[in-house]
């Protein structure tokens, strides 16, 4: 199997998930969508460790998770806060900060 | 190498300590947070967050001079590290005086009773009465600062990015724990934390193809790896690009500015003044070591970019400055205008280049956080009072508050005997002398068009009729008029005698490999 | 030659040792794949994964075996608690448009399960490699748990676990 494919499939995600953040309405699915970059992040390091043959694509990848997985946490906080507030998770709704 | 043994890193702990300290502190502030009574805390929080930074600031001092790459060469402690240490510590603690401060408002601290009651619900009432405070705003202050201290340290793109993390996630819930106007403050910290997670997705996946790059995620590796290789290819490109504007988010250039004035409005004053004064600093400071440490070697190829960005930040920010209403936002995008200055020093490229931008993020970081202390302190019956109009006559009402911010603002707009002044004439010399001159003409005009809306403030304080609700100035605590007294003083005197300190930042213009 | 700047692993599963595994040398690779007791330069990956595939028939089995004994044996008592989807007590209402609500402490819940849960990733490698690892690792991982336990503490302390 070339390599290579995967780091195309890791762009193709990068790409969904950036679409994604920009042109979806509900902050869970924006969120969703900055998690899917991360993703696309931790899929090419994997697939570079393997091409340049070390570890550190690995390692950086365990890392990631356990980032992600803290930035999850922050972010649900702050959502639920928000929704429950304003009993809707809409990023249009919350527009009192405008110029 | 060839061993089939591990070999444990080598850590210098003492050239760490700074992180170390700041760290185990906010760790073991976290276990207060469980075991101190609920009366008890903020005492024992504030003596633990400001003894904390004392002592990482002697450690810092004690290592003036001292050049370390520890941790098998992920971080490494050079002049311009040890430099922007001192610049983060001695901010952050002004920053802290800031958020301690409980005088101003009548109904006690700066920070929500409960960051989780709802916004004008009976919990929320109540907690308010009984004089509730949020002390987790301490453990959470302490982490970001650590994670600055390691984002400047970082020589490693992983650290990088743990380091970025650890800054930021605290500061999405600082901003959404303000006391009054509730509703914009956590609109700030959705918006802070959507946009934030956006860019930090940005750097990893240009980490990500820098590693395709060149098999290491180390910042020299990737130099050596640029050197190496005779073609440079897309990975390395786009890989940079993608990195870079990853970090630009976090410094607030245009186009990656759209956060910066939400935030900056939404948010607590207090903490606006310590993430803009400190998010800045840590997050230029990432920015020159990546420029200058990995991509030293094809300054050509990002040169440009960064022309356009730095262009764009700049005019952008000064023109949309012009039509504010709001003074937090204004400051917002005067920040956003002053990331285009400093990024005249990046792209200067050279040790001048970098001792200058050193010495411009240090006068920028006292000069708005001083800013900030004023705002805070301007108020009227429901908090503070943002909106310019209520500013009008300030400066005759409360003579010596007007004068301390016409200070600030003269400071910002680079005016002759403020720290702002030698701060331009440092980053401008710089790029003259690698040969942009052109973009120096362009950030001269900007810089007009600036201080037009920084005086525009100063006229209003001075020359206009006070409001029909005028704002009143509340008296601070010790804590807010020590930051205030420091800030003055800081910009004042780097703007009279800037020797000592430019001495300091000429002897640090160089980042450690 | 590149060498991973972390953390060595040595990769047993490998046919050969590849050009890269600089880390822990070509001598390293095939002394640690003797230590298997396979043939130099010839591991056969069917031998590797056997023991992997008699674990995986014996989960399988062990799970086949407690089902049917459990249907042949247990008592069949049947009450509307028994037909729920959920045993534990939690009415499964059906959700109406536009999500519905429920309780803001199942994310509180789901927050500390994610914490909690991804944090523990470093210890499979670490445990991989335990033996290697010597006074230095213990150490760090004996830090990273007590940092990972001082947030529980907090949590336990100021009433995160209680339900009500």
């Amino acid at each position: 199997m070339n390599p290579s494919n995967y780091i195309l499939l890791s762009a193709v995600l990068f790409s969904i998930g950036a679409i994604g953040v920009l042109v979806r309405r509900n902050a869970i699915i924006v969120f969703m969508s900055v998690e899917l970059m991360l993703n696309a992040a931790n899929l090419s390091f994997v697939t570079f460790a393997r091409m340049n043959g070390n570890l550190d694509g690995q390692v950086v990848a365990f890392f990631v998770m356990v980032v992600a997985a803290a930035e999850v946490v922050i972010g649900l906080a702050i959502i639920v806060t928000i929704f429950r507030t304003r009993r809707s998770a809409s990023i249009d709704e919350p527009s009192l900060l405008k110029y | 190498m060839n061993t089939g043994t591990f070999n444990p890193p080598e850590i210098d702990y003492l050239a760490i300590a700074p992180i170390l300290i700041i760290f185990g502190t906010a760790v073991l502030s976290v276990l207060v947070e469980a075991f101190v009574g609920r009366t008890a805390r903020r005492p024992v929080q504030l003596v633990l967050v400001i003894g904390s930074l004392l002592v990482a600031l002697y450690f810092v001092i004690s290592q003036a001079g001292t050049r370390t790459i520890t941790a098998n060469g992920a971080l490494v402690i050079d002049g311009p590290a040890l430099v922007l240490w001192g610049a983060l510590l001695v901010l952050s603690l002004l920053g802290a005086m800031l958020m301690a401060e409980r005088t101003l408002d009548p109904s006690g601290d700066v920070f929500a009773a409960r960051a989780a009651a709802l916004p004008g619900s009976e919990d929320e009432r109540q907690f308010t009465q009984r004089g509730w405070v949020q002390t987790e705003v301490w453990p959470l202050f302490l982490f970001s600062v650590s994670g600055m201290l390691m984002f400047v340290a970082a020589n490693d793109l992983l650290l990088m990015f743990v380091a970025l993390e650890v800054m930021s996630l605290p500061l999405y819930l600082l901003a959404g724990m303000a006391r009054r106007r509730r509703l914009l403050s956590q609109e700030s910290a959705l918006k802070y934390f959507l946009l934030g997670a956006f860019s930090s997705a940005f750097f990893l996946y240009g980490a990500s193809l820098l590693y395709g790059f060149s098999g290491t995620v180390s910042l020299p590796g990737i130099a050596e790896a640029i050197s190496a290789k005779p073609s440079q290819g897309p990975l390395l490109i786009l890989g940079m690009a993608l990195l870079v504007v990853g970090l630009l988010f976090k410094v607030g250039a245009v186009p990656f500015h759209q956060w910066t004035p939400d935030v900056y409005q939404g948010a607590p004053s207090a903490v606006t003044g310590f993430m803009a004064a400190t998010v800045k600093i840590a997050a230029f400071g990432a920015l020159l070591r990546v420029m200058y440490v990995a991509f030293g070697g094809i300054r050509w190829d990002w040169e440009p970019m960064l022309w356009v960005i730095a262009i764009l930040t700049m005019f952008v920010g000064s023109i949309v400055a012009l039509v504010q209403t709001d003074i937090k936002r204004m400051l917002a995008y005067s920040s956003i205008a002053q990331s285009g200055f400093i990024m005249l020093g990046v792209i200067a490229a050279s040790a001048e280049g970098l001792s200058a931008s050193l010495f411009y993020l240090i006068a920028y970081g006292f000069g708005t956080i001083g800013a900030f202390a004023v705002i805070s302190m301007v108020r009227q019956s429901g908090g503070e009072a943002t909106s310019l109009s209520a500013w009008a006559g300030l400066g005759r009402t409360s003579p010596v508050i007007g004068a301390v911010f016409a200070v600030f603002m003269l400071s910002l707009a680079g005016i002759p005997l403020t720290s702002g002044f030698v701060a331009k004439f440092g980053v401008f010399a710089a790029a003259i002398e690698s040969g942009d001159t052109w973009l120096v003409i362009a950030a001269v005009v900007a810089s007009i068009i600036a201080a037009f809306f920084y005086v525009r403030v100063i006229v209003l304080m001075y020359f206009s009729a006070p409001a029909k609700e005028p704002a009143v100035v509340a008296v601070p605590s010790a804590f807010t008029t020590i930051a205030l007294a420091a800030g003055v003083t800081v910009t004042v005197v780097l703007g009279i005698i800037p020797q000592p300190l430019l001495e300091l930042v000429a002897n640090a213009d160089v980042f450690l490999r | 030659m590149e060498s991973s700047r972390f953390i060595v692993l040595p990769a047993p599963l490998i046919h050969e040792a590849p050009e890269h595994y600089a880390c822990i040398g070509r001598e390293g690779f095939h002394k640690r794949a003797k230590s298997f007791s396979y043939e130099q330069g010839a591991i056969d990956p069917v031998n590797v994964y056997t023991p992997i595939l008699i674990l995986g028939i014996l989960a399988f089995g062990f799970a086949a075996f407690s089902i049917i004994i459990a249907t042949l044996t247990g008592p069949k008592r049947y009450n509307r608690a028994k037909v729920d989807a959920y045993e534990c007590g939690i009415e499964p209402t059906p959700q109406p448009m536009g999500g519905g609500r429920f309780p803001v402490k199942y994310y509180l819940t789901a927050m500390m399960f994610i914490i909690f849960d991804i944090e523990l990733v470093f210890l499979y490698p670490w445990a991989v490699a335990f033996d290697q690892l010597e006074l230095f690792g213990f150490l760090a991982m004996a830090l990273f748990l007590f940092n990972l336990a001082v947030p529980f503490v907090y949590e336990w302390r100021r009433g995160g676990l209680e339900w009500d």
